[in-house]
């Protein structure tokens, strides 16, 4: 009954060709741009972008935070979900929900949050010159902590549910049994625990990773144009400058960006494994 | 060790749910100026927020938006899931990872190679602009989302509907669709969040006059100080909450997350 | 009077992907018969099955079905009941609902509607059962859905799909029986597809023995037990001794390619042939023997209260021609 490929492709044809006309193809023009010279084809377009220090410093940037965010989340993840795999089935149903629901809410109404906190009359200002320690406030927004700590609160829920979900589908009984033949905890964390649970190590990774270099709301809000990012230095130079050859440049960057993390991550899974 | 972990656990928590209530303490601030403690609580701001007529109208339009857009994109997003899951369509991976590419390329490059290499030479209006690049990021989410409950029905159920007389459009509406529902309910609810709180996509769609909510909060930052954004970003966390929470008892949304 | 030629095959010819299935099938069922397709999974008996239901097109052959060919006529038009495997209730329908869907898509009216849904419900022993949904059925009831949300519409012909392989052993008898009462009062023509022998051999008028997409043998239960005519069809009605001709312990006859023989025909304790005993199993009633002979290995059953052998002990044996079984081919 299902044989008839005809009704198959009629039926995926409206989306397919709605994604390629509507999606594809001005990304494709817009990246083609990109190795489009005033001669042909060519990559002057990158020579020129990466020759200016301050776009060097924006890329160095962006892989530096997308690094250091994925990196905090792993650390924090795995202590977040094991023990949330350690409570009873109702609390971690509960605790999955909790980790669930700030994915819902607007990012922009939780990196304001971090305005408020870290605000010259925020919260951490106010202990601060409450407590004496300083002055004068501190000055904590507009700096590269301030976008690191709203990316990691933004894409943590991330990491921590690809995690509980391999933890949960760690075999029974694995660390007992690795704690029985005498293995102390860090011994069981990294030979039992993390090879078995890489995999979700590496989806987590991958989409922390990508969403943090790919972030345009945080570094916006957090990080201003002092703290430029890849997403804001690209909104920067086609408001401000028009500025679209660079722009399709950062394109094509981001996109090289996702695409290599996910090869990467890959690959990392892959080799551990044998 | 467990009590070390639950200690983390407690301190992740706070970190992620704190700024939350940070905010909604914020907002709920009786003074003039955005400060933490607020100076005494009082709905104040709350109220002043839904008289505020710019953010009404980018609420109204983000709110037409996200049920528009994910409307469209389970038009696109249904038939393409069961097209490609029930039928040996020639090249189903490729197609599949066709419609999934919007998820992967950066929201902000797609706004704006949308706005350069469609709207401006089109001429399209910017609501319409607005609807494709949401529709366009949402039929990802309904082609996976669809599929994933289309897994969980078995095939033969549809040819005993077809050998018991229904056609295969009668099928598809007595016997897949009454079968799917829930997985379409949560396609809609995760697209309307994807498409309501959606930044990048829609920066350079919109413009003066026509924005989303979203958008107009951050333009807002850089000139209001008063405590009227905190006490939007709070009623807007507390409508993702109710609407979660009412998935989850319905659907069991998490399943699809 | 019953049409003889009820159901026609004529030389169909199956194909999935690029892999033959079935090959020039030809095939003729009586009005009223019951009729067994048997043989190992993918030997082409539940996709001709399908073919017959309109689920899948033949790359060649007619199906014809009371005079008319149906070979291109689509599947919701073929007044042919189907029994899925797997039963294939619709989930969100309760057990009154799944046997009248066939019925409202027939625009049957209401009062007759209730009337003949009800009637099947209580044919099948389901009264009662009305409003639950298929989840909170266990297998025999949702196979009793099935059956009545199947005769219902009351086709012309009814397939059935291995339709007990999924339940427990009581529940089979019971089922089988069933079956049986159901195609008496109701008259229905039946074609059943199963990998169980003795099903097919208790339940069939005739059965259809296949192989690879053809037919092996057919004919009465009887003479598929008694009478298998070659050695696929003895090795799977339960002849586990089988000599080519002109090997031991058999003359050349020219015109059969082998003989054999059940385990319970062979004479243990005299005879013309010796063995040694390799091995003994009490099976309660019986105890069979393996024993090796010059020839090969043989398998050989006694009751219980015959005299019994030990192992590594040398016995004659017999391997009776009147009571082998005559294979024409492979």
């Amino acid at each position: 009954m299902f044989e008839d490929r005809r009704i198959g492709i009629a039926l995926a044809a409206p989306a397919v060709l709605f994604v390629m006309l509507a999606f594809l193809l001005p990304v494709g023009i817009l990246l083609s741009g990109s190795v489009t010279t005033p001669g042909g084809w060519g990559i002057s377009r990158f020579t020129t972008f990466f020759a200016e220090p301050l776009y060097q410093e924006v890329v160095w940037r962006t892989l530096r935070l997308g690094a250091l965010v994925t990196l905090a989340s792993a650390a924090i993840g795995y202590a977040a979900a094991l023990a949330i795999v350690d409570t009873s089935p109702a609390t971690k149903g509960r605790l999955v929900g909790l980790f669930i629901l700030p994915l819902m809410i607007s990012p922009v109404a939780r990196t304001y949050a971090w305005i408020v906190i870290l605000g010259r009359t925020g919260l951490v200002n106010q202990v601060v010159t409450g407590l004496g320690l300083s002055d004068e406030p501190l000055r904590l927004l507009f700096t590269e902590t301030a976008v690191f700590i709203g990316l990691v609160q933004l894409f943590l829920p991330l990491m921590v549910l690809s995690l509980v979900s391999a933890l949960e589908n760690l075999p029974a009984d694995v660390v007992p049994a690795a704690r029985v033949l005498g293995a102390n905890w860090i011994a069981v964390f990294f030979r039992v625990i993390l090879p078995l649970t890489r995999e979700g190590l590496v989806i987590g990774g991958t989409l922390v990773f990508t969403g943090a270099v790919t972030a345009y709301i945080t570094p916006a809000v957090l990080g201003g144009s002092k703290v430029l990012m890849l997403e804001t230095l690209l909104y920067q130079r086609v408001s401000v400058a028009n500025d679209y050859v660079s722009a399709s440049v950062i394109a094509v960057i981001l996109i090289a960006m996702s695409v290599a993390a996910n090869a990467l991550l890959k690959r990392a899974a892959a080799a551990r494994k044998r | 060790m467990r009590y070390a972990g639950h200690a983390v656990l407690a301190a992740v928590v706070l970190f992620l749910i704190g700024p939350f209530l940070v905010i909604a303490a914020a907002g709920l601030s009786a003074g003039d100026t955005l400060t933490f403690p607020p100076q005494g609580l009082s709905l104040k701001w709350i109220t002043a927020v839904f008289g505020m007529e710019n953010f009404r109208q980018s609420f109204v339009l983000s709110l037409w938006l996200a049920v528009g857009s994910t409307a469209l994109a389970l038009l696109f997003g249904v038939p393409a899931a069961y097209g490609l899951a029930r039928y040996p369509v020639p090249g189903r991976d490729f197609m599949r990872s066709i419609v999934f590419t919007p998820v992967i390329v950066p929201g902000i490059i797609a706004g704006l190679a949308l706005l350069r290499h469609a709207v401006i030479p089109l001429g399209l209006p910017v609501t319409t602009a607005l609807i494709l690049a949401h529709t366009v990021l949402v039929v990802p989410y309904a082609v996976r989302v669809v599929t994933a409950s289309l897994e969980h029905l078995r095939t033969d159920v549809e040819e005993a509907a077809v050998i018991l007389g229904a056609t295969r459009t009668g099928t598809f509406f007595r016997v897949v669709l009454p079968n799917i529902r829930n997985g379409i309910l949560a396609a809609f609810i995760l697209g309307f969040v994807t498409s309501f709180n959606q930044v990048p996509v829609s920066l350079f769609l919109t413009g003066p006059g026509i924005t989303t909510l979203p958008i107009d909060m951050l333009a807002s930052m850089e000139f209001v100080y008063d405590p009227s954004i905190a006490a939007l970003s709070a009623l807007l966390a507390l409508m993702s909450m109710a609407i979660v929470m009412i998935a989850e008892k319905m659907l069991g949304l998490s399943r699809y997350v | 009077m019953s049409d003889r030629n009820f159901l026609t095959i004529e030389k169909l010819t199956l194909a999935y992907g690029g892999t033959v299935a079935v090959k020039d099938l030809d095939l003729t069922i009586a009005e009223g018969e019951l009729v067994a397709l048997l043989g190992p999974s993918g030997c082409g008996k539940t996709t001709t099955m399908r073919a017959i239901a309109g689920l899948i097109q033949p790359r060649q052959g007619r199906i014809v079905l009371a005079g008319r060919d149906i070979t291109h006529v689509r599947a919701n038009k073929r007044e042919v009941g189907l029994v899925f495997q797997s039963y294939a209730l619709f989930p969100h329908l309760s057990v009154f609902e799944n046997v009248a869907f066939g019925l409202r898509l027939r625009s049957v009216a209401r009062d007759e509607l209730e009337q003949r849904a009800n009637e099947a419900i209580g044919l099948v022993g389901l009264k009662g059962f009305e409003r639950r949904l298929p989840r909170e059925l266990s297998g025999g009831q949702q196979q009793r859905v099935a059956l009545a949300r199947s005769v219902v519409v009351r086709p012309r012909l009814l397939l059935l799909d291995e339709p007990l392989s999924n339940l427990d052993a009581r529940l089979r008898l019971e089922m089988r029986s069933e079956l049986q009462r159901l195609q008496r009062d109701l008259g229905v023509t039946m074609i059943y597809v199963t990998h169980d022998q003795s099903e097919a051999l208790a339940l069939a008028d005739r059965v259809i023995v296949m192989r690879d997409g053809r037919i092996a043998q057919q004919g009465t239960p009887a003479d598929i037990y008694e009478r298998p005519s070659s050695v696929f069809v003895a090795q799977f009605v339960g002849f586990e001794n089988i000599f080519k001709a002109g090997q031991w312990p058999l003359p050349d006859e020219r015109d059969i390619a082998a003989l054999a023989w059940r385990p319970q025909a062979v004479v243990l304790g005299q005879g013309p042939h010796q063995g040694r005993v390799l091995g003994a199993s009490y099976l309660g009633d019986a105890v069979e023997y393996l024993i090796e002979t010059p020839g090969g290995l043989v398998k050989a059953q006694t009751p219980a209260s015959a005299r019994r052998f030990a192992l590594d002990e040398t016995v004659s044996l017999d391997l009776p021609l009147a009571s082998a079984a005559r294979l024409a081919g492979q």
